[in-house]
């Protein structure tokens, strides 16, 4: 048998599209090694540059991955949002990669507000692109902190019933995992109000992966036979009609009372940061899976750098 | 007159040029549309357009047919139109001799179409970037390759590049 392509050396990250079940295999086993051997990896890409080109303000995932590539040993450059920095004076996406690369990155790390724009990036330079985000569509490194916070709490991902709630159709994790999740043996339910469901070209490539996504219109009706529930944001402003919105926020939002019929075996995930549609009243039930989703950030994109760049084995 | 003896006087031979034939019947506008005939117009091209809407055809009933005079359509386009008229066929005709060309569904589309998600990168302005789909041809469906969105086939003309 041949064994499946796990290089991830010079590889671009744009979509979880992209990857198949060993290869998020390796990453999430790869972090465990990491998080039982911490520090193994300090200094492994030392001497190399990680270009942060966030065309699109984002603290968090920012600092994520600047981070992850400090510890690693890399120097950073860029920008963390377009104040300042050339973009405002005009710099395409396109000539901004094609200077980086001419200042010797060894890895683009970009964020930005239009769809697609990473893998545009990627089409025009040989150094590897690495998405932070792109419009509303994928944030492939956030699904793979997702995976990992999955795996560990259960120690496997096949034969659960994960549950994905709030803005599917605008919201870039949710995509990405749901890709992400289609190349195990899971259950998939979309919950959300009719104008935020989950857009079809995912659904449809879910199918083609072999995975029939249920769709429901609120939390009470599935809540019960959860092992996961991912929660995302619904923002008001993406709702066509406000008023009709306010009559069901209930249904979206997660606190004890909406989990009343859960298994105790629940795992309750957030991208974060989360505004009220996860109440603190889970932070202190095993329920709350969320911070720890949150720490594996780092770990995961050191993994990724590493794997990418061919630091330490 | 008879009725198709009354059309064929409407119908005259072209020495250089294309017919576009098997249109269905007053659809000849979305096949002009996809072809940006308008183009030849802005390009003070010495071509001449005939359209014959609803004439009488052998096998569909009424069709619509377009001929152009010294302009020869891109294949590429023709087969962009085959997404929406499936049964179109394409004569070219070179010095009175005619080739016939059947589209077909290309695997994938480069630069014509536009993507309808506003916010894809692919509808960016400034960016040197080419918009990209691929077809899937069970669904009759256009997947953006920048953005994932999917368009219809039927959908195809209200998105040509102008
Ligand atoms: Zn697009």
């Amino acid at each position: 048998m041949m064994a499946p392509n796990l290089d991830f050396l010079g590889r671009d990250v744009v979509s979880a599209r992209d990857f198949k079940r060993d290869q998020f295999e390796k990453v999430l086993h790869a972090v465990d090694d990491l998080e039982s051997n911490r520090g193994s990896l300090d200094g492994a890409l030392r001497g190399k540059l990680a270009a942060l080109l966030f065309f699109e303000p984002s603290t968090r995932t920012y600092s994520s991955f600047q981070i992850a590539a400090e510890k690693l040993g890399m120097r950073v450059s860029g920008f963390a949002g377009p104040t300042g920095s050339s973009i405002t004076k005009g710099e395409t996406l396109h000539d901004t990669v094609r200077m980086f690369e001419g200042y010797g990155a060894d890895v683009f790390i970009i964020r930005h507000s239009k769809m697609g724009a990473a893998r545009f990036a990627a089409e025009n330079t040989d150094v590897p692109v690495i998405s932070a985000g792109d419009g509303s569509r994928e944030h492939p490194t956030q699904a793979m902190v997702d995976l990992y916070a999955i795996h560990k709490a259960f120690g496997r991902i096949d034969g659960l019933k994960v549950g994905m709630l709030g803005d599917l159709r605008y919201g870039r994790t949710s995509s990405s995992l749901a890709y992400a999740l289609s190349n195990f043996d899971v259950e998939i339910t979309f919950i959300a109000p009719e104008a935020l469901q989950m857009r079809p070209e995912v659904s449809q490539f879910l199918k083609q992966r072999g995975v029939t996504p249920r769709t429901e219109r609120a939390l009470k009706d599935v809540a019960a036979g959860l092992d996961v529930l991912y929660v995302t944001r619904i923002q008001k402003e993406r709702i066509p009609d406000p008023t009709e919105y306010e009559k069901v926020k209930g249904m979206y939002e997660v606190n004890l009372e909406s989990l009343k019929d859960a298994k105790p075996s629940l795992k309750v995930l957030h991208p974060l940061p989360r505004v009220d549609e996860l109440s603190t009243d889970i932070d202190e039930t095993n329920y709350a899976q969320y911070f720890v989703q949150a720490a594996g950030g780092l770990p995961l994109r050191m993994v990724l750098l590493n794997l990418i760049l061919g630091g330490r084995r | 007159m008879a009725a198709p003896e009354r059309e064929r006087m409407l119908v005259s031979r072209i020495e250089e040029g294309t017919v576009i034939d098997h249109i269905p019947d007053w659809r000849a506008d979305t096949v002009s549309r996809v072809l940006r005939l308008d183009k030849l117009a802005r390009m003070q091209a010495d071509v001449s357009v005939v359209i014959l809407q609803n004439v009488t055809s052998e096998h569909l009933g009424r069709k619509d047919i377009i001929k152009i005079d010294s302009w020869h359509v891109d294949e590429r386009d023709a087969d962009i139109l085959c997404l929406v008229f499936p049964e179109i066929t394409v004569n070219y005709i070179d010095e009175g001799k005619v080739s016939k060309y059947s589209p077909k569904v290309p695997d994938t589309i480069e630069g014509r179409v536009r993507c309808p998600e506003l916010n894809c990168i692919s509808n960016t302005e400034r960016e040197p970037v080419v918009s990209r789909f691929v077809t899937l041809k069970e669904e009759r469906l256009l997947q953006c390759q920048y953005c994932d969105t999917l368009l219809g086939f039927e959908k195809v003309p209200d998105h040509v590049r102008t």
